[in-house]
């Protein structure tokens, strides 16, 4: 329900009989919002996605590099140690290769701790190639085909990294001049390994809390950047709810190349809403005037007139019928009129009394309907005292038994009837008072019951206007007047199955204010009035001083 | 209707709009009224004056002078019946008329025949003819409501009609809760649609004339959401 006091749709959420459905598509359409992503969320989520990229990125370049950088640095350091423990293999050797003797010479090597060396042989007096090693752990058969093929068979110093019996390893081979020998010296990187884990898990954790870090700054600076924008959705919210007087202040923006022209237009926009609203609100009041003046004049003519009806000729009493007649039309009308343009210049007033219903319900049928209708109600309502504003509950009544009496041989019941919450209400959800107006007439067929309520709309047997026919204005006041309590109401069928229709007006059962001065009841607000009839919450109480004038 | 008007009741009628004047003049007088124009605010006061007026009718639109600054003049030294037209209903005229003075008020189109009934409840009120008890004391308020008198501390208050009906009706049944209805119905004469802020201005009139502080009533109390009463 949007809260514009008057477009001429307003009459629609007011005349909708308690319905499942609705339900239903509120359920969905709050479901399907609640999987849309804000603004705000999308800024967040975006800074938090780059935040985590650049994380990965980062972090998967410092892996790579360290591990190349530490993985250099011992193959280096292994070569050059390799290359000098060769030339020392070389250098101790004699004519003859004796395996006991390189055995010997290996284990005085220097640097042959925990990397293990190997010394392959080939051709070492024979075809079998003869093995030494200092590590039984570390033999020929556990390095890699190709390192041994290119260092014994092509005689070129290689290196290279492998896995064996679980481990990671890395092997050197040279060919040692000036003979047969090859020599492998073998390193464990379980370190270097070890290392670059832990650094890799160092760095995931980095980026994870950079990402979160940076989905909380997203957060932050976006209520920063979003926040103009939410005070112009609060200014606006309180101009819908009827304060015109709300602005933003210009002078806050003013230096926001981006915002102020946003600003300034928004002011406008609302400036010049406020001033429509007091013109139609002043045309409104002015019209009054002019109209109600002649009508006076008028009324009290045909009066003098009719005092003398018994002396005129009969033709002459013919049309001063005519005249009365119409002019009631014309009066009711012209009250009307202005009622609605009142509602929707936003310039209605709730005046809330504590109202004695069912005596005030059976004080209006006796006043409006010539004949007597039974008024039948709930004896749990006996002495209910509710908050309501009673004109208005008297246009209503008003018009539902004039309705009666022209489309149908007048009201055949009133009911009053207390209706507890069923948990399938959305719109009304505490107790409510059903007060409901039945006929014998034709009834109003199921297209119709909206659109009845709808103003200049005289239900589908219109085409009978009478000279005492009503205008169609009655309908669309009672919804407004329901609405502004935060009421509603509808037609349906009679509950007792028989022909004709039962008019229901819905009022919300609110505690009359414990006001110090019962006259505090009625000071209420336009604005005040519309809170009240969009949350059925009561306004607090507000002590008008304008009123404390010197008499 | 009672067509049991006294002879010669004189309606002093102020009204700019030669029209209306014309045709409610003739409505009125046709209930038996006898009624005297007057065209502006000022006219009026002088013929206030001059000769002797039973009901007072005043526009509020009126130029120059309005209905208000009429109705202040008037009250000043006078407590006849005052009812004030209004084409608008809005509060703030009708508070402001009351708070004028005014006994009563009245929205255009003025259907003439209300109108003669309202000034017959008022005039039938304006002069107490039941005989409730001779002299009524209220600590040190004392009400004389066959004579009319109201006096606090011996020195008497002067009160308008509509006040002292008000009052003695509250008086008449010492700390009973009286609604604004009930009040409406027994000192207006109006159902239970009338207007209650008849009532509230009234009675906020009533304590700042009998009340030694009229912000802290110890005799005409109101009573938490449900009306006022009179209290000893």
């Amino acid at each position: 329900m949007n809260s514009s006091a008057g477009s001429p749709s307003v009459a629609s959420p007011s005349v909708v009989p308690p319905s499942r459905d609705s339900e239903d598509r509120l359920l969905l359409r709050q479901l399907y919002r609640g999987l849309q992503i804000g603004l705000r969320g999308r800024i967040t989520l975006a800074v938090a996605l780059v935040a985590l990229l650049l994380s990965v990125v980062l972090s998967v370049t410092t892996v790579t590099v360290a591990k190349t950088t530490l993985l250099n640095a011992r193959e280096d350091g292994l070569s050059n140690q390799a290359i000098a423990n060769a030339e020392t293999i070389r250098g101790g050797l004699g004519s003859t290769i004796e395996t006991a003797d390189l055995q010997t010479l290996l284990s005085s090597l220097p640097g042959t701790g925990a990397p293990s060396i190997v010394i392959g042989t080939t051709g070492v007096g024979g075809n079998e190639p003869t093995t030494v090693s200092v590590d039984a752990r570390y033999g020929i058969d556990m390095l890699p085909p190709d390192l041994i093929r290119k260092v014994a068979d092509d005689r070129e110093g290689s290196i290279m990294r492998f896995r064996a019996g679980g481990e990671s390893l890395l092997a050197v081979g040279i060919a040692v001049p000036d003979s047969d020998l090859s020599y492998f010296q073998v390193n464990q990187l379980d370190d270097i390994d070890t290392a670059i884990r832990s650094l890799s898990l160092t760095l995931v954790v980095a980026a994870a809390a950079a990402t979160l870090i940076a989905m909380g700054l997203g957060f932050w600076a976006s209520k920063y950047a979003l926040q103009p924008l939410t005070r112009i959705g609060d200014a606006a919210e309180a101009v819908a709810l009827g304060q015109l007087d709300t602005r933003i202040d210009y002078d806050d923006y003013a230096a926001d190349p981006d915002l102020a022209p946003l600003v300034a237009n928004f002011n406008d926009m609302v400036s010049a809403l406020q001033e429509r609203i007091d013109r139609d609100a002043r045309f409104a009041s002015d019209v009054s005037h002019e109209l109600r003046s002649p009508l006076t004049t008028l009324n009290a003519s045909i009066e003098v007139l009719a005092n003398n009806r018994d002396t005129m000729p009969e033709r002459s009493q013919k049309a001063l019928d005519l005249l009365t007649l119409d002019m009631q039309r014309f009066t009711q009308l012209v009250e009307d009129l202005l009622e609605i343009s009142r509602f929707d210049a936003g310039a209605v007033r709730l005046e809330l009394d504590a109202v004695t219903l069912v005596p005030t319900i059976e004080a209006a049928v006796r006043m409006v309907s010539k004949s007597t209708v039974p008024v039948e109600s709930d004896p749990a309502l006996e002495s209910v005292v509710i908050a309501c504003d009673k004109r208005r509950l008297m246009r209503i009544l008003a018009n539902y038994l004039d309705n009666a009496s022209k489309y149908a041989d007048g009201a055949t019941g009133v009911f009053v009837d207390l209706h507890e919450p069923d948990g399938v209400d959305i719109m009304l959800s505490g107790s409510t008072v059903r007060i409901g107006v039945e006929d014998n007439g034709p009834g109003v067929p199921e297209t119709e019951r909206t659109k009845i309520f709808d103003r200049f709309n005289r239900g589908d047997q219109g085409g009978s206007r009478g000279i005492d026919m009503g205008v169609g204005l009655g309908l669309a006041l009672a919804a407004e007047h329901a609405r502004l309590q935060g009421g509603r109401v509808w037609v349906e069928d009679r509950h007792d199955g028989g022909q004709g229709a039962r008019f229901v007006l819905e009022l919300p059962m609110i505690e009359p204010l414990e006001a110090d001065d019962p006259e505090d009841l009625a000071s209420v607000t336009a604005e005040e009035a519309e809170e009240f009839a969009l949350t059925g919450q009561l306004p607090a109480i507000r002590i008008d001083s304008g009123t404390e004038r010197p008499s | 209707m009672g067509e049991t008007v006294a002879v010669g009741t004189r309606i002093l009628y102020v009204e700019d709009d030669h029209r209306i004047r014309g045709a409610v003049k003739l409505a009125l007088e046709d209930e038996g009224w006898q009624v005297d124009e007057s065209e502006t605010g000022e006219e009026a006061i002088a013929s206030f004056g001059r000769a002797p007026t039973d009901v007072v009718l005043i526009d509020i639109m009126l130029p120059g002078m309005d209905g208000f600054e009429v109705c202040r003049s008037i009250r000043r030294h006078s407590d006849v019946p005052i009812i004030m037209v209004t084409a608008r209903a809005d509060t703030h005229d009708v508070v402001a008329g009351l708070e004028a003075g005014a006994d009563d008020y009245m929205t255009k189109p003025l259907q003439p025949k209300e109108l003669s009934a309202r000034i017959r409840a008022m005039l039938r009120r304006a002069r107490p003819s039941q005989p409730g008890n001779p002299r009524l004391q209220f600590g040190e308020l004392e009400i004389v409501p066959q004579e009319g008198v109201v006096s606090r501390n011996g020195v008497q208050i002067h009160l308008t009609k509509t006040e002292f009906r008000l009052l003695v009706e509250l008086a008449n049944s010492p700390g009973k809760v009286f609604s604004r209805e009930d009040l409406l119905e027994k000192v207006w004469g109006h159902g239970v649609f009338g207007d209650g802020r008849l009532v509230d201005v009234h009675v906020r009139r009533l304590r700042t004339k009998v009340e030694a502080d009229p912000a802290n009533p110890r005799h005409v109390v109101t009573v938490r959401g449900l009306g006022y009463k009179l209290q000893p």
